[in-house]
């Protein structure tokens, strides 16, 4: 091989890596921080329920239970986990309980959201000055917590759900869900 | 309705861009000279396709179209009429409609311009520029589909980005880059058609610099735009963080300023068209690679749009750009070889060469700090950001050096300098230099950064001085016209050097503005009741009352405003606010900036009490700030007074662009 024909070496010299490099960027968001409450106690609340009761994360626990940040605002995120998190509630509701905390957000709003997508049947609570958002730590809605039996937090799911997503992070506070 | 035309407009276009590079690729090949014409006419057609692409679009943001996925993410029922004009480009979907718009107008008018000349370049002209249009498109029509509907429709959207809709200057900053960007396109495809045809010859260099210099201006302006927007919203009292996507914007600024020297010597002396072609490949890779960075969210800074789907297609054609310019460079190597002549070490060659590899340097030191951090977890998994005092420490020395032969380079003759012209041309704006920098010591200036760009600035603007001076008093006793015509005509008659001379004036202006504001800022933070007063610098700043309302342009953002008045060298009021947005979680702030010639007066509310009434503020006095503004205008102006069509009267037998009758003809027998 003749020196000059080396030159074309040049051009997957600088094409490979600049390509590896920014292709290694993929599937990452460089904003995602762990939550700092994973392995810890999920944060107690008293609150009242969008049907006008009142709810307690202490009667809670004792079952594994999810916690879901969300808004009527919030499309199309919060519109797409919506049949995630109703068909987690059709399947396993009889050992887990899934509650949506509604993150700044009007109760009338709230409540024509789950007139129109569909109202899965678990309940709802109001989030009177973002206190819960703030104890979870929540940026931005949609925004998930599983916490297992004993009260502890499990996993988080920032962004909206999908089923592959719901299946592996139920698996860490549901027995016999495949992770 | 109206979302259907947009959406069938963007495929119109992806057809035409389709069909003018097959066009232009057979006219290049065959030479059929209507295939050219018809590739033109589809070029055309494809930017009035995005013309009502981005009608249809900012039609239904002003309608309030929820039924338009975009719309819904980007606007509400609320949102005033300019702010839902202007989130065409808010978004990642729409401002990709308006890129195109951008480029496929900037290729309509370089296509239409030339259709009767440099009839063997033109056609690989027009199929690389459609190439790209197409690329466009096709991100619309697959991935970033800005029509995408949403079933069923909401009631009401999430309203726009928060930060964008704080300030007007979201009206200016993005349209100005993008021209910029999209404008780059130009000399990348003549940089491509050259090295297809083998014409990489003067004729070339002229059409290329031309049309590096518009979008330059763009670029400058976009940059300097968005330091002033960063300035007005972002409430930390700075104008540059060297945040990964400014970092984008300046990386092709760096590479075409970079070009925009070499061609002159290129042009000059001959030589260096393998350098100059490769500097006009790095800068649209560039701007490609700045767009990946900004679009695919892979780096974390302010302007990353959320994550999408059009990550991979953006490296794609990075890939596609970069291997393709590259190999026709590899390729046409031996041919590009040698060439130029020999000149002396000093000399403005020399100048200009060194000016290069600065310019490279900074490339090179920006590009790495903003990939390391990408580089660290492909390799190490750890996640590390570069800060502000890395590039700080790195680029300062670099742009100090560049200042320094800005008022050198000029002055100096082509060939060889002698130590006499030196002598000549350097001793009196040397003792100004240190005259006025002594005189600063004595002043009370200790900063030594600030004292060395004070001083290097009254030697290049002495240097420059000097220059227009003898040459305007050269024509004035020549043909006997007073020293403003005489200076006017000199400038008019030399258009690019008198502009080149501009645009260093504004980038002196700004040096100063930087050099004095970062030296000799000050700033404080308070805690004030109503009615006290705090003291910063020679101004008292009262706390009168703190008000929480909802806005009146849009009663869903509630605003918590602190209303001060100062006195001392400026006085009056000002209300400085923490906005609500419901879409926020964050509250966004609202600096309240008084601006004078001299300084300005930057009041942040930082935190607040409802109840007693009591503010935090955030108190900063930034010198010659404004300046920094204005020398970004000044740069913008000589640029365009460069690029500014010569009108053709003069005759034809007057030496060409050398002001100096008594060098000119040395010149003359030099470049013969």
């Amino acid at each position: 091989m003749s020196l000059r024909s080396l030159r074309w070496l040049l051009v997957p010299l600088l094409v490979v890596p600049l390509t590896w490099l920014l292709f290694t960027g993929f599937g990452r968001d460089p904003r995602v921080i762990e939550s700092p409450l994973i392995g810890r106690p999920a944060p107690a609340w008293t609150t009242e329920t969008l049907d006008g009761g009142q709810l307690s994360s202490a009667e809670l626990t004792g079952r594994p239970y999810v916690v879901n940040f969300w808004a009527s605002w919030c499309v199309p995120a919060c519109v797409d986990e919506h049949p995630v998190l109703a068909a987690a509630h059709a399947e396993h509701g009889d050992r887990l309980t899934l509650v949506g905390v509604l993150f700044d957000d009007r109760p009338d709003d709230a409540r024509r959201f789950l007139d129109r997508y569909g109202d899965a049947g678990y309940r709802h609570v109001l989030d009177e000055r973002g206190r819960i958002s703030i104890d979870f730590g929540v940026v931005g809605p949609p925004e998930t917590f599983f916490v297992d039996a004993e009260g502890i937090v499990r996993a988080k799911m920032t962004g909206p759900l999908t089923d592959d997503v719901m299946a592996r992070h139920l698996g860490t506070i549901l027995p016999g869900v495949s992770r | 309705m109206i979302p259907t035309i947009g959406h069938a407009a963007i495929l119109v276009g992806l057809a035409l861009s389709a069909y003018a590079v097959v066009a232009y690729v057979l006219a290049a090949r065959g030479g059929d000279a209507r295939l050219s014409v018809s590739g033109r006419r589809a070029v055309i057609g494809s930017f009035v396709a995005a013309g009502i692409g981005c009608a249809a679009m900012m039609i239904s943001l002003l309608a309030h179209d929820f039924s338009v996925l975009y719309v819904a993410r980007n606007n509400a029922t609320t949102t005033p009429p300019f702010i839902s004009a202007i989130s065409l480009w808010a978004a990642l979907e729409g401002s990709i409609l308006f890129w195109a718009l951008l480029a496929t107008g900037w290729a309509a008018l370089v296509l239409h311009r030339y259709r009767e000349r440099h009839r063997a370049l033109m056609p690989w002209v027009g199929a690389t520029l459609a190439g790209i249009n197409l690329f466009f498109f096709t991100v619309m029509t697959w991935p970033g589909n800005p029509f995408a509907r949403t079933a069923p429709v909401a009631a009401e959207g999430l309203g726009p980005n928060a930060l964008l809709q704080n300030h007007p200057f979201m009206a200016l900053h993005p349209p100005l880059l993008y021209l910029g960007y999209t404008g780059l396109a130009v000399p990348f495809a003549f940089g491509l058609a050259a090295l297809v045809t083998r014409r990489l010859d003067e004729e070339w260099l002229r059409i290329v610099r031309r049309w590096t210099i518009i979008p330059w201006i763009f670029l400058t302006l976009g940059i300097v735009a968005g330091a002033w927007w960063s300035y007005e919203v972002l409430g930390w009292g700075g104008y540059w963080a060297w945040d990964p996507v400014e970092n984008a914007a300046l990386l092709p600024w760096l590479t075409a300023t970079a070009f925009l020297h070499s061609a002159m010597v290129a042009e000059r002396r001959g030589g260096l068209r393998i350098w100059t072609s490769a500097l006009v490949i790095a800068t649209f890779v560039l701007t490609l690679v700045g767009t990946f960075l900004t679009r695919s969210g892979v780096v974390a800074s302010v302007h990353s749009f959320t994550q999408s789907a059009i990550g991979p297609w953006f490296l794609a054609a990075i890939v596609i750009a970069l291997g393709v310019s590259l190999t026709l460079l590899v390729w046409r190597l031996p041919d590009l070889a040698g060439g130029g002549r020999p000149s002396g070490t000093v000399s403005r060659e020399s100048a200009f060469l060194l000016n290069n590899v600065l310019f490279l340097g900074l490339t090179f030191a920006v590009l790495f700090g903003t990939l390391l951090p990408l580089i660290m977890l492909a390799t190490t998994g750890e996640q590390i950001s570069v800060g502000a005092p890395w590039y700080n420490a790195v680029t300062v020395p670099i742009f100090i050096a560049l200042l320094f032969l800005m008022g050198v380079g000029p002055a100096l003759p082509w060939g060889t300098a002698s130590w006499r012209t030196l002598r000549d041309r350097f001793t009196v704006p040397l003792l100004a230099a240190v005259v006025v920098a002594s005189t600063a010591v004595l002043a009370g200036i200790r900063d030594l950064g600030s004292l060395g760009t004070l001083a290097l600035a009254i030697f290049v603007g002495g240097v420059m001085l000097d220059e227009v001076v003898r040459g305007a008093r050269g024509r004035a006793r020549g043909r006997g016209e007073d020293p403003a015509t005489a200076t006017w005509r000199l400038a008019t008659r030399n258009r690019r050097r008198y502009g080149g001379y501009t645009v260093h004036l504004g980038v002196l202006v700004m040096a100063i503005g930087v050099a004095v504001s970062s030296g000799l800022a000050i700033d404080r933070t308070v805690t004030l009741a109503p009615g006290e007063t705090a003291a910063i610098g020679a101004y008292e700043i009262t706390h009168d009352r703190l008000i929480v309302e909802p806005l009146a342009a849009d009663q869903r953002v509630i605003e918590t405003r602190a209303e001060v008045t100062f006195r001392g060298p400026q006085r009056g009021t000002l209300g400085t606010a923490l906005r609500d947005y419901p879409n926020s979680p964050t509250a966004i702030a609202t600096p309240a900036v008084r601006t004078s010639l001299g300084e300005d007066l930057y009041v942040t509310l930082l935190a607040s009490d409802p109840g007693s009434g009591t503010v935090t503020l955030h108190l900063f006095v930034n010198p010659l700030v404004v300046w920094i503004w204005i020398g970004g205008a000044i740069a913008g102006l000589g640029a365009a007074f460069a690029v500014w069509p010569e009108r053709r009267t003069r005759p034809v037998t007057q030496p060409r662009a050398e002001p100096r009758p008594s060098r000119a003809s040395v010149e003359t027998v030099e470049g013969a």
